[in-house]
């Protein structure tokens, strides 16, 4: 896909999933990656982003084979940010459909 | 390129990031192939799925010079950060450097008439006030008052005019911050 996509985007994605449940790296990379045609590297980078600005925590977990886990949690000011942000991707969508299927004709 | 070569390469590339930082993110690309291969994913397929990893290194480069420039404002921190920046290729920045250039000697230019301002009010009051003990008579065909307060005018409106430049010059080391970590958070595929 030849198209810049926008942190936006992505930020919203890894946000809004968090907002559901504390993931690891390679869950949040695997899932994102199974909808959106993204180089997987550079969810990691933005995670760690996200985490300078205080959208998200980090812990170890134990996990059955091989080392502790890192796992990503959501903060206050990172809900705070989604909902912020899940309100600004809707109102473009809508804008963009609505262009999409030609109401200038009314 | 397996897996060795994938984290020796971002290793290598990370260098000049404090020793921790670089561990920490070896940490998660370590962690994505160890869970990947346990799911009989080969490593040849993970890092090829995870991109090159000196592209990957450079996004944790620049993301750490903006910080920097974010956390301890200097010229030289906001150059590093937008040259770095740079390298990463955004085309972008090549239309953005020509107005920032401007931007800049506007900003030189306002604080130079500020200084020249002040200098010069300063110079009309001390010059008014002390024509008497002066061997020269110069007349400017002004009133001695009309002079000292013109002089005080100016030096006001030089010192406003050089705290607006202040300002503006911190507007736009916020602003170039802003736009170099919206730029940073392109991504391309």
């Amino acid at each position: 896909m030849n198209i810049q996509f926008k942190k936006g985007v992505l930020e919203l994605c890894v946000l809004s999933m968090l907002l559901e449940r504390d993931y690891y790296g390679y869950e949040l990379v695997e899932h994102i990656s199974k909808h959106i045609d993204i180089s997987e590297g550079t969810i990691y980078p933005l995670l760690r982003r996200l985490k300078t600005d205080g959208f998200v925590e980090t812990y170890l977990e134990e996990s059955q084979e091989g080392p502790p886990r890192k796992y990503y949690t959501i903060t206050e000011e990172g809900k705070k940010a989604c909902d912020e942000l899940i309100f600004e991707w809707n109102h473009f969508v809508q804008g963009v459909n609505t262009i999409i299927k030609g109401d200038r004709h009314e | 390129m397996n897996r060795k070569e994938f984290i020796e390469t971002l290793r290598a590339d990370l260098k000049g990031l404090p020793q921790e930082e670089i561990d920490d993110i070896i940490y998660d690309y370590e962690e994505h192939f160890r869970i990947g291969l346990s799911q009989g994913k080969f490593e040849e397929d993970i890092a090829r799925e995870l991109g090159d990893p000196r592209n990957i290194a450079k996004m944790y480069k620049v993301s750490s010079k903006i910080d920097e420039a974010e956390s301890n404002p200097s010229p030289k921190n906001l150059l590093k950060a937008m040259f770095s920046a740079m390298a990463l290729g955004f085309f972008n920045f090549i239309i953005v450097l020509g107005p920032f250039i401007v931007i800049i000697a506007l900003l030189i230019g306002m604080y130079g008439i500020s200084v020249g301002l002040v200098v010069g009010g300063i110079g009309s009051i001390f010059g008014t006030i002390l024509i008497p003990f002066s061997h020269y008579h110069v007349n400017l065909g002004f009133l001695p008052v009309t002079a000292v307060s013109l002089g005080i005018g100016l030096t006001c409106l030089g010192v406003l005019l050089f705290m607006a430049s202040l300002y503006l010059t911190k507007l736009l080391y916020r602003g170039t911050v802003k736009y170099l970590k919206w730029n940073i958070d392109t991504i391309k595929k």
